[in-house]
């Protein structure tokens, strides 16, 4: 139940890359991570999560900026979501990543909210977040998935066992920019797909991505691919701000004259991952970029979806956001 | 009528404390020694506690104490208990922690073991009347707002013979009528039967309720957040168990309440039982979960009405069944307010009322701004704009027909309406919103989204008697205005006091209102609730100051000769109207005042006045020219105030989501006092309207009785991007023949009309469909708009 | 831990738990009440405060982040008898209601107009995110635009 009442803990503030990867490897599972703490600080004053020690990285400078790279970009992951927004070089590369990150929370939480805690912050399921025993906190059964759950924010895509979604807006825009992690622990570094970081229940019940204890993700590199690209980015809330999405769609094209040559359509809060549409992106390579292009992808996009009590409108919902991302408005 | 103060804009005194950070709530105030509290608030929906250990936690060095429901003395079932060993919801506070730091309190809770014993539980108030169902108390299942606790339930027949889609209408616990109901719906044109869910929704005070006290040479001082000041005392020192004498009730600002906060609660009281028990001044601070547990939230309903119009849209009859659900505790009678709210704006010729108020293991239920009043219109308004597309009957019209008048009849008992401009509020906000050219873009399409546009009245009740006034012209000729009223926000603390400076004809400037701190000598006011403020506390100053001036005439009178009716005042002086020079300024008549004594300085009391405001009159008694009363002005009908609100909206078909892109509002609230305050007013009650409409919900799993909104972010009150960006307000500006000088409350109604507005305009941009629920979420205009059908059924509460 | 900070133009120094959010320490340590707690979790704005000139919701910082930082508080925002032009316009529109949001109220739209000091109605949706449950929002964009319309520069 939450109180908002912090437990005490043991904070390490390391000042070097090397510092906390070593802090990391020491204190493995009892090592909590934390960027700015707008997620984090939820789970300790509500006491449904705790941990014997955390280590606070925003001393590293090495960790923060904006950085060209092989054409595209370097994001360090403890650049604040404000500074991506307002970054000219995410601007005039990646307006897809500026956009989804000026529709997270508000934007006091975006002045001091990372990248990284954005993309690394835990599912805004009520359940598990009011800290009931489910899979995901332990516990043998969802909830969520239950003849009278409600579960109007839940998953239509992917579910195994555990109904929640994913609910970062950056993740749908790296996933469809086909960026990669970078991810430093003691053994080294490790570069890993967006499309891989985020994981399922099915791979793993009690994370949201492939990061191990010990772990850090440094930065997310922005490949040139789809760079300068026309994109479409709309976030479907029930308030104007701090909100998490009912259903988002993160999109780029390539366009030849009126023909989609090449498309990559990512859509958010239906699944535990971000959710790309690659059947979708195949079927309209080479069709105009049009209302009617966009409608038959809709209805492409949504089959196979599984809805649960309270959350079928996700199925309209997504349609549309499809259409609309291919039309173009 | 030319008023000196009435009707003009000023500086309350507490804007400046409000932008600079000195405005002190309760949880600002430190004393030496203060200690910190936590709750331990029931895990379960509804338990038994068999066992409460302790001991662990009791060890722990720097707890100080633990305060259970074997320590306090709780009032009589269904009324909410301090602390309790049968909680009745999830949240329900069972056992207070006393420590030298709040986090340390809260690590002692965790060593706390309790022996619980599960009990049925559930949070449908309409299901929970089937034989078969668990109740949701162990002692009774229905009763609230003055209908008997009880245990009454319905038949599995009264079930079996509800159509599919229908609420089934067992025994009412409480209902009335009048007219000959089945031979009005006879000669009817067109008749509707609908069933209908409105939600509940918290009130989301920004401040929650944290409350600090200490005890002084068997005093009690204690600071809350409170809509109220002196209305609360008694009820508090009750829960307290000390003469209201003892208790000091610091209360000078509340930042929120919306009625959540109008009369004394139990949160309030335990600090002082605590401090009481330890020794320690304690400071019980509320977060923002346990503010939605231990808050409370408006009334949701399930009901049923059925509405006969005739061929020109007058509404001719109306049958109204509420099932209300209170939660665990006795809440507020909106399922009874809601009849009256039908009665009095539709004015059908027969109607019939039925109300259930039914427990459920869910949130503390209590009046919200508009109590039932504006849940009815909520759903009725709609309905009506329904059945004027049916009639072929334009909005305005179906309204302006229906629309009561000065002298309308309200309720069961007919009483007659002391004063009503519904209908020149309804024609100056379509003529501010210019009705008639914005109909036409009634479901005008581009792309995916269509333009909806709507309207919406209100009512409620506005006015109260019986309270007292207490002034001072103090010896330098400063006039002292002692306020009982509470510090809301909206300032009538001060506005109601300009009453007293309109009698005595006096500038502002010489004018000083006490308030905020029962150690100031206040008197007996009414709560700061019920749209009454305006209505019954200008009254109170007027008789007060009524009384002032008659004791300047007296003084002048002993003092030059002649009678008191020969003297007049002129804001400065008391003096002869035969000869103006002959006089004396008020500072001299306060310093005669208390030359004389008696009457005239507070030594003598009028005998009817409360034993709250005797104690404050004989402690400012001889300090000046004390002006104190009863206020027992005629009374002639019951008071009430209107509001109605015009707004446009752009919905996309696409999303589920819309643009509030224009809003106007009026209020019919007689004479308006504060301009200002009554734009604040009409513009804010339409944003929480907004709100009620279309994104403020209680969510409760019905398998496990956990609430799923206990933070901004689920229960979505609304923010800046939610609102109209542009608004427009008015008054109608009619003195009500009753008020001094014609005033009335506004409140709550302003909620109502532009909720309603909004819910007619989401419906036209729809093309007509009614939800007949509320809120109105995105994902039900995306299934509607989709074709599909809702997640809900028909019916359900408290669900997503 | 022992953190050093400017507040207010004072330099201070205070010993606190790492963790503890930068609210508490304003509040308990600091004896600045004037900044409020409204939910916790940063999403209700009534903690609102400046750091290093930045809009930030002090409930969700930890004191241990502040080291060396510039933080104003809405007692620090102008001295008592010059208003900050925001408060002076708060009092002249009569804004506030229970009040209990417009501390951190302003504080968000002082840093607002120190960027911009005529935001559209767009971006004044955009950037103030803070709750105020009374409803003071439409009296709080006439605000801005009457300190707009006055030519009041905010650097």
């Amino acid at each position: 139940m939450p109180k908002d009442m912090m437990p005490h803990f043991d904070l390490y503030q390391p000042d070097s890359l090397d510092a906390a990867v070593d802090l990391a490897a020491r204190l493995g599972p009892d090592g909590w991570l934390l960027g700015a703490g707008q997620d984090s600080y939820d789970w300790f004053k509500n006491r449904t999560k705790r941990t014997p020690a955390v280590i606070e990285l925003a001393g590293i400078a090495a960790l923060k900026g904006v950085r060209e790279h092989e054409g595209g970009l370097e994001i360090g992951a403890l650049t604040t979501l404000t500074e991506i927004e307002n970054d000219p070089l995410v601007q005039a590369k990646f307006q897809l990543l500026a956009q989804a990150a000026g529709r997270v929370a508000s934007p006091q939480i975006r002045n001091a909210g990372t990248f990284g805690g954005n993309l690394c912050q835990d599912t805004r399921c009520w359940y598990y977040r009011y800290g009931v025993d489910c899979y995901r906190a332990g516990g043998n059964m969802c909830y969520a998935d239950t003849p009278e759950g409600q579960n109007r924010e839940h998953a239509i895509f992917g579910a195994s066992r555990c109904v929640a979604v994913q609910p970062s807006d950056t993740a749908n825009a790296v996933v469809a920019l086909e960026g990669s992690m970078v991810i430093r622990s003691a053994k080294g570094e490790r570069i890993v797909p967006a499309s891989e970081f985020f994981v399922g229940p099915a791979l793993n019940i009690k994370r949201m991505t492939v990061l191990e204890p010990g772990e850090i993700l440094v930065a997310v590199r922005i490949p040139a691919k789809w760079a300068g690209a026309t994109f479409y980015f709309e976030k479907v809330a029930d308030r104007a701000v701090w909100d998490f999405a009912l259903v988002s769609i993160a999109a780029a094209f390539r366009v030849d004259g009126e023909r989609i040559t090449e498309s990559s359509l990512v859509c958010g809060a239906v699944e535990c991952v971000p959710h790309r549409l690659k059947a979708v992106e195949a079927a309209i390579k080479g069709s105009p970029k049009n209302d009617e292009t966009g409608e038959r992808a809709g209805k492409l996009a949504v089959s196979g979806a599984t809805p649960l009590n309270f959350n079928h409108f996700k199925i309209p919902l997504m349609e549309n956001l499809v259409r609309r991302a291919i039309r173009g408005a | 009528m030319a008023y000196k103060h009435l009707g003009k804009d000023f500086l309350p005194h507490d804007v400046v404390a409000k932008v600079t950070g000195e405005a002190k709530y309760a949880e600002d105030f430190r004393v030496e020694g203060m200690v910190f509290a936590r709750l331990l608030n029931s895990p379960y929906p509804h338990a038994r506690v068999r066992k409460i250990d302790a001991s662990e936690a009791l060890k722990m060095p720097g707890v100080l104490g633990i305060l259970t429901a074997d320590d306090v003395k709780n009032p009589p079932a269904p009324e909410q208990a301090l602390l309790t060993n049968e909680p009745v919801y999830v949240g329900d506070p069972v056992l207070l922690v006393a420590a030298e730091s709040e986090t340390l309190a809260q690590d002692a809770i965790e060593q706390i073991k309790i022996d619980w014993e599960p009990l049925p539980f559930h949070v449908d108030a309409l299901q929970s009347l089937h034989p078969d169902r668990p109740n949701a108390r162990s002692d009774g299942n229905v009763g609230a707002g003055g209908v008997e606790f009880q245990t009454l339930k319905w038949t599995k027949e009264d079930f079996a013979a509800a159509e599919p889609g229908k609420m089934p209408m067992g025994k009412a616990a409480q209902e009335w009528a009048f007219g000959d109901l089945e031979a009005t719906f006879a000669k009817c044109k067109l008749v509707y039967d609908e069933s209908f869910v409105h939600g509940s929704n918290s009130h989301h005070s920004m401040e929650p309720r944290s409350a600090m006290a200490y005890w002084q040479n068997g005093k009690c001082f204690l600071h809350v957040s409170s809509q109220s000041q002196s209305f609360i005392v008694p009820a508090l020192a009750g829960m307290i168990g000390i003469p209201p004498t003892d208790l000091h009730v610091i209360a000078e600002f509340c930042g929120g309440g919306f009625g959540s906060k109008g009369g004394a609660y139990a949160l309030q009281a335990l600090p002082a039982l605590m401090s009481k028990k330890i020794g320690r001044p304690v400071m019980m601070r509320i977060s923002r979960a346990e503010e939605y547990f231990n808050g409370s939230a408006r009334n949701g309903f399930q009901g049923r009405v059925k509405l006969g119009f005739g061929e020109n849209g007058k509404l001719l009859a109306a049958d109204l069944y509420i099932v209300q659900e209170n939660g665990g505790y006795n809440s507020f009678p909106d399922f009874r307010n809601a009849a009256d709210a039908l009665s009095m704006v539709y004015q059908p010729e027969a109607m019939r009322w039925r109300g259930m108020p039914v427990h459920g293991n869910s949130i503390r239920r209590s009046a919200q701004r508009g109590p039932g009043y504006n849940q009815l219109v909520h759903i009725i308004e709609p309905l009506l704009d329904k059945a004027a597309r049916e009639l072929k009957v334009d909005r305005l019209a179906i309204r302006l027909l229906n629309a009561p008048e000065t002298r309308s009849p309200v309720g069961p008992k007919r009483t007659p309406v002391s004063s009503c401009y519904l209908k020149d509020a309804l024609s100056k906000g379509a003529a501010q919103f210019n009705w008639e050219e914005r109909k036409k873009l009634s479901g005008q399409r581009t792309g995916s989204k269509v333009i909806g546009v709507g309207m919406g009245q209100a009512y409620h009740p506005a006015g109260f008697n019986g309270f007292d006034g207490l002034l001072r012209i103090a010896p330098d000729g400063k006039l002292f205005i002692h306020s009982g009223v509470g510090n809301l926000g909206t300032f009538s603390h001060s506005s109601t006091s300009r009453v007293a400076a309109e009698v005595l004809k006096m500038d502002w400037e010489d004018c000083v209102v006490i308030r905020g701190d029962s150690r100031k000598h206040l008197p007996w006011n009414i709560g700061q609730f019920g749209s009454n403020t305006n209505y019954t506390m200008t009254r109170t100053n007027f008789v007060a100051a009524t009384d002032a001036v008659n004791k300047l005439k007296e003084i002048a009178a002993k003092q030059f000769g002649g009678s008191p009716e020969g003297y007049e005042i002129d804001g400065k002086r008391v003096f002869s109207k035969a000869s103006p020079g002959t006089g004396m300024t008020y500072a001299q008549a306060a310093q005669r005042a208390m030359q004389l004594g008696g009457k005239f300085d507070g030594h003598e009391l009028p005998e009817d006045i409360n034993p709250m405001t005797k104690a404050s009159a004989t402690a400012l008694a001889g300090t000046g020219l004390i002006g104190v009363a009863k206020d027992k002005l005629p009374l002639d009908g019951a008071i009430a105030a209107y509001a109605v609100g015009f707004v446009q909206i752009e919905l996309d078909l696409e999303t589920g989501k819309y643009r509030i892109l224009d809003y106007v509002g009026v209020a019919d609230c007689g004479t308006v006092i504060h301009p200002a305050g009554l734009e604040t007013q009409i513009k804010s009650g339409a944003i929480q309207g907004f709100g009620v409409a279309g994104l403020e919900r209680i969510v409760y799993d019905p398998q496990n009785g956990l609430p799923a909104s206990v933070g901004f972010y689920q229960a979505k009150p609304p923010t800046y991007g939610d609102i109209a960006r542009v608004m427009q307000v008015s008054g109608v500006d009619k003195p009500d023949p009753t008020g001094a000088l014609g005033t009335k409350g506004i409140g709550e109604p302003l909620l109502g009309c532009a909720a309603a507005s909004l819910l007619c305009a989401i419906s036209d941009a729809l093309g007509g469909h009614v939800f007949n629920r509320t809120p109105v979420m995105p994902d039900m205009i995306l299934n509607h708009a989709a074709g599909r059908a809702p997640s809900h059924r028909p019916l359900q509460a408290n669900c997503q | 831990m022992s953190v050093s900070f400017v507040v207010n133009g004072e330099a201070r120094t205070v010993e606190a738990d790492a963790d503890t959010p930068l609210l508490w320490v304003l509040r308990e340590q600091l004896g600045l009440a004037g900044t409020k707690f409204g939910c916790g979790i940063g999403a209700c704005g009534a903690c609102t405060v400046h750091i290093n000139g930045a809009a930030t919701r002090a409930c969700s910082v930890p004191v241990s982040a502040l080291d060396g930082a510039q933080v104003t508080t809405i007692e620090g925002l102008a001295p008592v008898d010059a208003p900050h032009a925001v408060q002076a316009a708060w009092v002249a529109q009569q804004v506030p209601q229970c009040g209990y949001c417009q501390s951190g109220m302003i504080m968000a739209v002082s840093a607002l107009l120190a960027r911009n000091a005529r935001p559209t109605d767009a971006q004044i949706d955009a950037e103030l995110t803070n709750l105020c449950r009374c409803g003071t929002y439409e009296r709080i964009r006439r605000a801005i635009h009457s300190l707009a319309d006055a030519g009041v520069s905010h650097g």
